[in-house]
């Protein structure tokens, strides 16, 4: 055969393809012991780039680790591929707000209104300017949520969640491709709250909400509650 | 594969194990990628928590338990930098970066020794257009076709360079390389 991707796979091993041909590469390699030799070998030169660059942890660090996993010892799935399953379910797709109502975007009022299911529906028809996209619960919760993404200014969502437990905090993620992005964090009430995304968005890009410990993480490890796709 | 395999059924002293092996190289990673120590050492715990809730999918077929650890440990990192903002692309070279170190060097967290001195070497010595196109790729988290874009040249000038690069660190570095 005649198309080993051999010319791709230094850049495979330092992890600069992009998605299309690392998947072409990745297809490639169950098929072919002499392409996956050589990537072996350029993956030790990129372990060489790593190692040269080896510096000692504080040593704080290793008894944080190891507490922590004894703490938790949880046999969860592995939070990605939840993360990943829960995207393949239906999403709905964006419903353009027409209606510019003339109301004033006044979230904090209408934090105060009657109920929290009556000033949730109002924020999101009150949203006079840009388009808005529900987003979907993954469970039977009572967790709902709109991206709204203004003709200029940040996206933002507008959430009703239940208060996050203790130590918990509920965290938006801008997933593009396969990388999830911190978007923020909410959540120590219940009720009607607006959080404004600290990623931009680009189209295709997918928006969800998980639980997170307080202070929020870097790699999301809980289910997502609320996802809907730009 | 021993060492995930009892990883992956939660033995907390595998981990250890697996720490003390590599921990001093994520928390390099960590630190090169994300720019500082307090950055570098979340990032590792993030590399070994997820080390520890995702060893069940290590599959040794598909590579070593290095290269494993080296992905998640530079998709945290570059993760980190997109979520706290990074350094800017510049920064990233594959000299050690010298302001940065030498601060740690004075706390003597920097444990110089000759194998990271020899990969060092042969890497100054890899021409400079090779040298930025594999820093900005492995250091940087940018793509070949983000790196054309960003220094506007040919895509393909891109990919030889990352090419040729690799090819030669592998024959310095590789059994029988020069010293």
């Amino acid at each position: 055969m005649t198309d080993h991707p051999s010319e791709d796979l230094a850049a495979y091993a330092i992890g600069a393809l992009d998605r299309a041909e690392r998947a072409a590469v990745d297809a490639h390699l169950p098929t072919c012991a002499a392409c996956r030799a050589d990537l072996e070998a350029l993956g030790d030169v990129a372990w060489s780039l790593a190692e040269s660059a080896s510096l000692d942890p504080p040593a704080r660090t290793r008894g944080r680790l190891l507490d922590g996993v004894r703490s938790s010892r949880s046999r969860e799935e592995p939070p990605l591929v939840a993360l990943w399953r829960a995207l393949t379910r239906p999403v709905p797709i964006a419903i353009p707000v027409a209606l510019a109502v003339a109301v004033a975007f006044a979230l904090v009022g209408l934090r105060e209104a009657r109920t929290d299911a009556d000033a949730y529906a109002r924020a999101v028809a009150g949203v006079a300017d840009g388009r808005v996209v529900a987003l979907a619960p993954t469970s039977d919760g009572t967790a709902r949520g709109a991206l709204v993404v203004p003709s200029s200014g940040s996206p933002y969502l507008i959430l009703q969640l239940p208060a996050a437990p203790a130590g918990k905090t509920w965290e938006a993620w801008v997933i593009r491709g396969e990388r999830p992005l911190a978007a923020g964090i909410t959540g120590e009430r219940s009720g009607l709250v607006t959080l404004v995304l600290s990623q931009a968005l680009v189209p295709g890009d997918v928006v969800a909400v998980t639980l997170e410990e307080a202070g929020g993480v870097a790699v999301p490890r809980g289910q997502p509650v609320l996802l809907g796709k730009t | 594969m021993a060492l995930v395999a009892r990883i992956a059924a939660q033995d907390a002293r595998a981990l250890g194990e697996l720490y003390d092996a590599y921990g001093r190289v994520v928390f390099g990673v960590g630190f090169r990628i994300a720019g500082s120590p307090e950055a570098a050492e979340e990032v590792a715990q993030d590399v070994f928590q997820a080390v520890w809730r995702q060893a069940r999918s290590y599959r040794a077929e598909r590579g070593s338990v290095r290269t494993w650890l080296l992905a998640i440990a530079r998709n945290a990192a570059i993760d980190w930098g997109r979520t706290h903002g990074r350094r800017s692309n510049r920064e990233y070279s594959l000299d050690a970066a010298p302001g940065l170190v030498a601060e740690v060097q004075v706390e003597e967290r920097v444990i110089a020794s000759l194998r990271a001195e020899r990969i060092r070497v042969a890497v100054r010595m890899l021409p400079t257009e090779q040298r930025d196109v594999v820093a900005l790729a492995f250091w940087g988290g940018l793509s070949q076709t983000e790196i054309a874009a960003r220094a506007g040249i040919p895509l393909g000038t891109v990919k030889s360079r990352i090419r040729l690069g690799m090819e030669k660190l592998r024959e310095r570095l590789g059994p029988g390389g020069e010293e």
